[in-house]
């Protein structure tokens, strides 16, 4: 009892195709992709041309017939069925054609391609940084609290000798209008002895005007204008004195009274703050 | 080598070898010669769907856990015999047995898994078609007989896309029976294999729908195409599978010329390559071709020739089997011929694959196994007057003819 393959003779491979469910490692594979309407590829590697090429190829007996299954996770080993799109639209047009070298628009291609990024990231960072300021100064003072962080004060309407105070910035802002016997006095003071030195001219922009915050030095309580030892100010909650100048002269206060930043604007107002 | 035959008619077979590996086939009598002209090409489609979904195992179950042992599944298919084939390492053996008998005994057929798998028919087709040699042989058969036999391996094109599930369901109950069963094991316990045919395939006993009786009648099939090269057959009615005659036409075959039997040789020593090579000095390639089917066999020749001689190629090898048919041939020819013959068919039954299918072939047909000495010996009990007769057989019947390529100077089966 013989059987087809037997009988057959040596099956030549091509009268038996085999149809593998489940292909092991050695098996081959047919496509597994299914075209529709496409056509098939086809393995065209074998042309039979000559005597030794068509040795053993004529069939000798019945067809065994084992088509390759499609397994739904079988590998494909070629994709000779995988389509490249075209994508010609979206080429440059010096190197679309097959047939010159793509050496001799190199430059010019990399020279508009970095003048590109160069350019975007130049506005990108200037952008950034826009938009990262803008966002950090929100966090900032707003601009209600900004307005009321200066003060213009009128000078005329202040008298020689006379103190004026005024609220800056939820403190009492001193403005003095010194008489010239206060400014040479406070001159000729001997800056060495003070405790905290600093001379009447450093402390003021014009010497007839002294602008100072009315805060204590000591502990923060509101200086007495005209008052003291001194002709300046005295401070009643723990008895400091400062002179026409607002530098501390006795009592426990350590620092002289503040000199905020001021501008005189025109002849005739001052803008503290 | 055990064989039981079950009482419901399933032969079971095993040959435990120790061997690392184990192979495990259910060979099912049925095949293309069971269609009817209703249900054309359905042999085809359950060649493709061995592994769509079964009651026991959906489709990515069936690939996922068979690949994950390394297993592999396969269909092999003929005019009248179909074979499951399961093949893996020993100690996965029950799994892959359970994926085989779930494809074997309870597929499901899900409508649009074969909607699915229709359009793959094409596929596989036109990559089979890719070698004439499938062509031919199709339209051989087609050209030869009358019906059964006369039905393609492949599915005709303007079948594809109408199989349904129902037709697949039908055919398998119809066909897929016990008594037309063999499950065949090498490298596994018999009692094993026993036992699962046992519990698991005997669910549809009968045996089924009975196939039509084939009817030579030897007529002719000509496929004009562009080749330049010729592939042509030519062939009478042979010898039935097992019978003295099929043996004697095996040799004769051999005595002809069966194709190279040395890699890279250039085949001189065949007779039929001599007669032709006298003929023309072109490119050529002749052998005798012999098939054995239950009932009906074909024995002939085929030849490949340039498109411009292929009526000398033909005729030159005809007049050679004539020769032979007229007792031109030595016992040394037709001991040479035994020797190849048997070399060819121990030589097929050394691989497990070859030794699968020779196993369940025999168990379909006759529930039995033929030792390899025991087939040597039935090849040695040849005489030369059986060629002769054999040959004169062929030279006398009435003959089928198919023929592809540019048949300009092919001539047709009254000018041969």
């Amino acid at each position: 009892m013989l059987s087809v393959a037997a009988r057959a003779g040596p099956l030549a491979p091509f009268v038996s195709a085999a149809a593998h469910a489940v292909p092991g490692p050695l098996r081959p594979l047919a496509p597994a992709v299914v075209h529709r309407d496409q056509k098939v590829p086809l393995d065209l590697k074998r042309p039979l041309l000559c005597r030794e090429s068509l040795s053993g190829r004529a069939a000798r007996g019945g067809l065994v017939a084992s088509a390759s299954l499609n397994a739904p996770a079988s590998v494909r080993c070629v994709h000779n069925d995988v389509t490249v799109p075209d994508f010609s639209a979206y080429r440059r047009q010096d190197v679309q054609d097959a047939n010159t070298s793509s050496q001799g628009s190199s430059d010019s291609r990399k020279g508009f391609s970095y003048l590109m990024t160069a350019a975007t990231g130049v506005a990108t960072a200037y952008v950034a940084k826009n938009v990262v300021t803008q966002f950090i100064s929100s966090l900032s003072a707003s601009a209600d609290v900004l307005a009321l962080s200066k003060i213009e004060i009128k000078l005329s309407d202040i008298p020689e000798g006379k103190n004026m105070a005024f609220k800056w910035r939820g403190k009492p802002l001193f403005v003095r209008h010194r008489t010239q016997a206060e400014i040479s006095q406070e001159a000729q003071v001997d800056v060495s002895q003070l405790r905290d030195p600093q001379h009447d001219l450093d402390r003021v922009k014009k010497p007839e005007w002294v602008i100072l915050v009315g805060v204590c030095t000591h502990l923060g309580c509101v200086p007495i204008a005209n008052a003291g030892d001194f002709g300046g100010y005295y401070c009643p909650c723990h008895g400091s004195h400062y002179d026409a100048s607002g530098r501390i002269r006795k009592g426990p206060a350590p620092l002289n009274l503040e000199v905020p930043a001021y501008q005189f604007v025109g002849d005739d107002t001052v803008v503290v703050g | 080598m055990q064989i039981t035959k079950l009482p419901n008619g399933l032969v079971i077979a095993s040959l435990e070898n120790f061997s690392p590996t184990s192979r495990i086939g259910v060979f099912i009598k049925t095949g293309s010669r069971y269609e009817t002209t209703s249900n054309l090409g359905i042999t085809h489609l359950l060649r493709l769907a061995s592994n769509l979904t079964t009651k026991g195992a959906s489709s990515f179950r069936i690939t996922r856990g068979i690949e994950a042992v390394g297993g592999s599944l396969s269909v092999h298919a003929t005019r009248e015999k179909m074979a499951y084939s399961v093949e893996c390492l020993r100690d996965y053996v029950d799994t892959v047995m359970e994926y085989l008998l779930n494809v074997t005994t309870a597929p499901e057929f899900r409508p649009w898994e074969v909607a699915d798998l229709q359009p793959q028919l094409k596929i596989d087709k036109t990559i089979a078609l890719q070698n004439p040699q499938v062509g031919v042989l199709e339209n051989l058969h087609a050209a030869a007989y009358k019906n059964a036999l006369a039905n393609p391996l492949y599915c005709p094109d303007y079948r594809v896309g109408k199989i349904t599930s129902e037709q697949l369901h039908h055919f398998v109950e119809n066909n897929f029976t016990s008594s037309r069963m063999a499950l065949v094991g090498i490298g596994i316990k018999h009692s094993t294999l026993k036992q699962v045919a046992e519990q698991f395939l005997n669910i549809r006993s009968g045996s089924g729908a009975p196939g039509a009786k084939a009817v030579y009648r030897g007529g002719e099939i000509r496929k004009q195409t562009g080749d330049s090269l010729v592939h042509a057959a030519v062939v009478a009615e042979g010898a039935v599978v097992g019978s003295p005659e099929a043996n004697a036409f095996s040799v004769l075959q051999y005595v002809l010329g069966a194709g190279p039997l040395v890699k890279r040789g250039s085949n001189v020593t065949s007779k039929l390559t001599q007669s032709v090579a006298k003929a023309t000095s072109q490119p050529f390639d002749v052998s005798a071709f012999n098939v054995n089917y239950s009932d009906s066999g074909l024995f002939g020749i085929y030849t490949i020739s340039q498109a411009l001689n292929a009526g000398e190629v033909i005729k030159a090898a005809l007049n050679q089997v004539k020769a032979v048919a007229q007792g031109g041939v030595t016992d040394a020819d037709v001991t040479a011929a035994k020797n190849q013959l048997k070399g060819n068919y121990l030589m097929s039954v050394e691989t497990s694959e070859g030794l699968l299918n020779e196993i369940g072939s025999e168990s379909l047909v006759s529930g039995t196994h033929t030792s390899p000495s025991a087939a040597a010996q039935k090849i040695d009990s040849v005489a030369t007057t059986d060629v002769v007769n054999a040959a004169k057989k062929f030279i006398s019947g009435k003959k089928s003819m198919a023929a592809t390529g540019d048949l300009g100077s092919t001539p047709f089966l009254d000018e041969l």
